[in-house]
Order: C-alpha cells, then structure tokens, then sequence
C-alpha cells in the first residue's frame, strides 16, 4: 500500500519533470525528431517517384532535370499495360489464387490449430515440425516441386500455385491461430459440450465465432503472402496461370524499350491491394512477423 | 416403412458423427499434415534421388553419377562466390536494418502529434512484394531514369554520374539499400515492442539506485532486449540468406556474376541452364546451411512465449 502511493509519486514527478524538461528544446530532441524525418522521407520516396512516373506522359519520362509532377496527367501507362502487357490476365490470377490460399489456408489451418491446442494433439513435435516449415528455403525446394509438377501436369495451372501457397501459408496460419485458441478460455466449449453439442458443433457454433479476428488477420496474411510471392510464380508458371508479380517484373528487368511508365502502372496496381490490407491487419503485425512470439 | 429408413439412416448419421467426434483431434489436423506432406516430404524424397544422378534436360537418361553432382557445385567458383556474397550481403543488410531499426524504435518510443499515422507509415514496407522493392528501386536508381543521381549532384554541388547497378561496390550498396528499406520496419516493429515491454518501473528504480540516464540505457535497456534483438537478427538472417527477387529486378545477378546470391545461382543452374541434378544438389546444401539458424530459431520460438522475460 504505502509502496504503491510512493510509486505513484514519484511516477507522478517523473512526468511532470518530463513535461518541463520538454519546453526546452534539447539538441537531442532535434536528432530524434531529424532521424523520424528522414526516415519517413526514405520510405515515401518510392512510392511518390513511381506514383508520378505512373502517370507522365511519355515525353516527360527522361527529362533532365526530372519533372517532379507532370502538368499533363495520363491513364495512358496504364490501359497499355492491362490491356496489351498481360496486366489483366496476372490481376485475375493473382486475384483467385491469392483468393483460394486465403479461404483454404484459413479453414486447414485453424482446423489443425485448434486441435493441437486443445487436444495436443501431435505434441511438441508437431508444433516443431510445422513450424520448421517456415523456414524452408523456397529456392530448396522449386526444383523437385518443378519436378513433381511436370509429371502431374500442374505446371502453368492455378492449382498447382494455390496448392503449393496453401503449403507455405499454413505454418504461419496454424501457428497464429494456435497462439489465439491458447489463449481462448476453454470454458465456453466445454459448456457447449455439457449443454449437449457435440466435439464439432462446439467448434463450429462457439470456438470459431469467437477466434474470428485471429482467423480474420491470419486470412489477410495469407492473402498478403500469396499476393507478393515471386519466385514460385516465376519457375512455375509461363503463360496461362502467371501472377502480377511475374509480370511486373518482366516490364522491370532492365527495362527493356524504356518501359518506365508501363513498368511503374503495374507496380501501382499490384501494390495498393496488399498494402491497403497491410495497414487493416497492422495491428496484429508484431504478432504475426514473429509466428507470436513477441506480443505488440 | 418410411418411418423405419429415417430412423435407420438418422441412426447411422449420429453413429459416424461420433465416430468423427471420438477422433475429432486426428481429423481436424489431418488436411494440414497431409497436404504439408505431400508438397514438401514428396519433392525432397524426390530429389534424394536427383542428387545422384544427372538430371539435364538436355540429356535423355538418367545416369547415376554418384558424388559428382556435389562435387561440381563444391567446385564451383561462380557457387563459391555466391555464397561470400549472400553472407556478405545479409550481414550488412541485418546490420543496417538493425542499427536504423533500433535508432528508430527508440525516436518513436515516446508519444508526440502524428506517432500514430506515422506508425502506420513505417509498416507498409513490410506489405510490398520484394519485386516489386526491386522496380521501385531500379526506377529511381537506374540511369538515365532514375532522379537520384541528379539528387546527388544537387547535395554535392557537382556532378555526379554513378552507374547504380553496373558499378563496383555502388551494386553492392543498391542491394542493401532496397533490402534496408523493406526490413528496417520488421526490425523497427519488433524492437518497439520489446522497448515498450520493459517496465517502467526498473528504469524508477535504476533512477534511485543513482543511475545516469546513460547507465540505465546500458545496464536496463540493453540487457533485457537482447533476447528480442536475437530473435529479430535470426528471423531476418534466415529470411535474407534466401535474397532473390530484388537481385533478380534490380541487378539480374550482374554484372557478370558479380551479385549472384545462392538462390539466384542455383536458379540459373535449375532454370536457365536446366543442369537439375547440380541445382537439386546445391539446394540440399544451401538448406543444411539454413536449418542450423532455423533449427535454433524454432526451438526458441517453441519456448514458453513471453519473449521479453524469457
């Protein structure tokens, strides 16, 4: 009691101390404030640059000095590359793989999750290899799944590309929705349970409303994985089944013809979908970066 | 008569769904398992087999070579070099990562007008395929394109003419720079996490004992987030030591060979030279070099969460 009230003090005193020392501004508040600066000049600059060249009409591409803000904004970069770059087909397979890996790696994995953490099932040796997943190497394994591809004939499909994202979203799946159901207080299931549900109405009807926001960011980040991979698509697919990815960086790769503008439209359209989740989920990022073992 | 096939189907129903119910644990787990299985212990049983023989396109049969696979990759200079430059390249790009992230964990620590938004800002890096990092790097580093070399000129006050990914160690530093601006927000997040975990309380006691706000930075701050730094480097070594899709945009492992990391080398082996058997090979090495720092991450990982206390 009386150590509570002196904490309570002299957190009190530390504050306002705080307070008073900040109207003076000291040259370390300027340091901090300086390096806050550029750092967020560092990470908007690419946006802006390519965000601007999306736009320029091709004349104002190689001006020197650069055109920071073109007076003539155009669409055109981006009708050539949806229409003529293959930009359409990339956005739709993008769309219903990235779709697919959501929907399946959500319903497999929090199924599994929930049944290590509830029943245990598998032991510490399940967790761990589930978990070791997700640090295989992606180049380790393309070649024998390049391999296995070609005589099940899923080279170049959607399916072989949802079926081997599924694989590589799941140990992050499993492992965030197994760290949610843990912290789940059983009680309610169990008296489910009593009530007389069986095993799996009480996970359909009670256990699964209530992980809704674990399953909900653990689904945007399988959505934001299968969005962004890259080298899978690129050995895997060829013609029919090949994601944004791949195709931006075929306008990107030395830029071959000057496709500067084309290149940056792409980008433009790849980017804002998995951002504009990324910031709805960022809450959960801590968690979800380090498979929940640093709490945000 | 109808009354009785109800009564006998809905029998069968509650008896195959307690059948489910008595092995729910098993079935609930099972697709997961199965499908992990069938992508990942199938291809590598698979390429057990490919290791030791000569698997080419461009050559029918597949003769058993023994060793030779191995030998050819150990004895690679191209394949050695590589892997100097994937050490060389994710220990600076995790050592500017971590230097910038932590300077920066530690400017944002406290509140001020436009944290918030500014949080929100310093996250989306993490959200952009590292393709696409690549494009937006090669558009604004690329000559004659990209604004940055005229930038330079500005600051300096006399020209400059840099070659961004043909010069040397200016490829080097391109990398980095990318790689740096993707991962400095993961370092960034985690460190902030683990800053603001440390309670407030040691730091008033610390006070009282008379320490300076010096001491207290070295003697509180840095010993109670060491765990969280290791977890955070061995995340991000693990992570980098795949380098490929910013190699692949912004320098397409040149020039020359120079920036060929070991995913890209076994790539080109794999997919543009189409010599498997020497690629399946140099994967199987690249992965037992991985598994020492993921076998540690992941028994870290496995350890009773709380990080910070741990």
């Amino acid at each position: 009691m009386t150590t509570d009230a002196l904490r309570l003090r002299r957190g009190r005193a530390r504050g306002a101390s705080r307070v008073v020392r900040g109207r003076r501004v000291r040259p370390g508040t300027i340091a901090r404030f300086l390096f806050i600066a550029l750092f967020t000049l560092f990470v908007l600059a690419p946006f802006y640059w390519v965000a601007v060249t999306s736009i320029k009409p091709s004349d104002d591409l190689l001006a020197s000095p650069p055109i920071w803000f073109p007076k003539h904004p155009t669409a055109i970069h981006y009708a050539t590359s949806l229409n003529h770059m293959r930009g359409w087909l990339g956005l739709k397979n993008s769309v219903i793989i990235a779709s697919f890996v959501t929907i399946l790696s959500v319903l497999i994995g929090s199924a599994a999750a929930y049944s290590m953490a509830r029943f245990r099932t598998g032991g510490k040796h399940l967790a761990f290899w589930v978990l070791s997943q997700r640090f295989l190497p992606p180049i380790a394994v393309v070649i024998p799944v390049f391999l296995m591809f070609r005589t099940l004939s899923l080279v170049d499909s959607r399916l072989g590309l949802i079926l081997l994202y599924t694989v590589f979203a799941l140990p992050f799946t499993i492992w965030m929705m197994y760290a949610y159901f843990r912290q789940m207080p059983p009680d309610l299931e169990e008296a489910a349970l009593v009530d007389g549900c069986s095993r799996w109405q009480a996970l359909w009807k009670v256990a699964w409303p209530l992980a809704a926001p674990g399953i909900v960011s653990a689904g945007a980040f399988a959505f934001i994985f299968s969005w962004t991979e890259f080298l899978f698509a690129l050995v895997l697919t060829s013609t029919k089944a090949v994601t944004l990815p791949v195709i931006v960086a075929g306008t990107a790769v030395e830029f071959q013809g000057n496709l500067y503008g084309e290149a940056s439209a792409l980008t433009m359209v790849s980017l804002v979908p998995a951002v504009l989740l990324g910031i709805l989920v960022q809450r959960h990022i801590v968690r979800g970066l380090t498979l929940g073992a640093v709490q945000g | 008569m109808a009354a009785h096939a109800d009564t006998y189907g809905r029998r069968r129903l509650r008896a195959a769904s307690s059948l489910l119910d008595a092995h729910i644990r098993w079935v609930l787990v099972a697709p997961a398992v199965l499908l992990i299985l069938f992508m990942t212990i199938y291809p590598l049983g698979y390429s057990m087999w490919v290791n030791f023989v000569n698997y080419d396109f461009a050559i029918p049969g597949h003769r058993w070579v023994a060793l030779d696979n191995f030998k050819t990759v150990w004895d690679d200079p191209i394949a050695r070099h590589a892997l100097w430059v994937t050490l060389g390249l994710s220990a600076a790009a995790v050592a500017v990562e971590l230097v910038l992230g932590f300077l920066l964990a530690l400017a944002m620590l406290r509140a001020f007008v436009g944290r918030r938004m500014l949080m929100v800002l310093f996250v989306v890096p993490l959200f952009v395929s590292p393709v696409i990092v690549g494009t937006f790097f090669s558009l604004i580093l690329t000559r004659p394109f990209g604004p940055t070399n005229y930038l330079l000129g500005k600051v300096l006050g006399h020209t400059v003419n840099i070659d961004f990914t043909n010069d040397h160690p200016w490829y080097y530093v391109s990398i980095v720079l990318a790689d740096a601006w993707q991962w400095t927000p993961f370092m960034f997040v985690i460190l902030l996490a683990g800053l603001a975990s440390i309670s407030d309380q040691l730091y008033e006691a610390a006070e009282i004992d008379g320490a300076s706000p010096r001491q207290s930075f070295f003697f509180v701050t840095l010993p109670l987030l060491t765990p969280i730094v290791l977890l955070a480097v061995a995340f991000r070594l693990v992570d980098s030591l795949k380098f490929f899709d910013v190699i692949y945009v912004l320098t397409r492992g040149g020039p020359g060979t120079s920036t060929y990391t070991l995913s890209y080398y076994l790539y080109e082996q794999g997919f543009q030279l189409f010599h498997l058997g020497m690629g399946t090979a140099g994967s199987w090495m690249f992965m037992v070099v991985i598994s020492v720092i993921a076998f540690w991450l992941v028994r870290r990982l496995l350890k009773p969460v709380d990080a910070v206390s741990a």
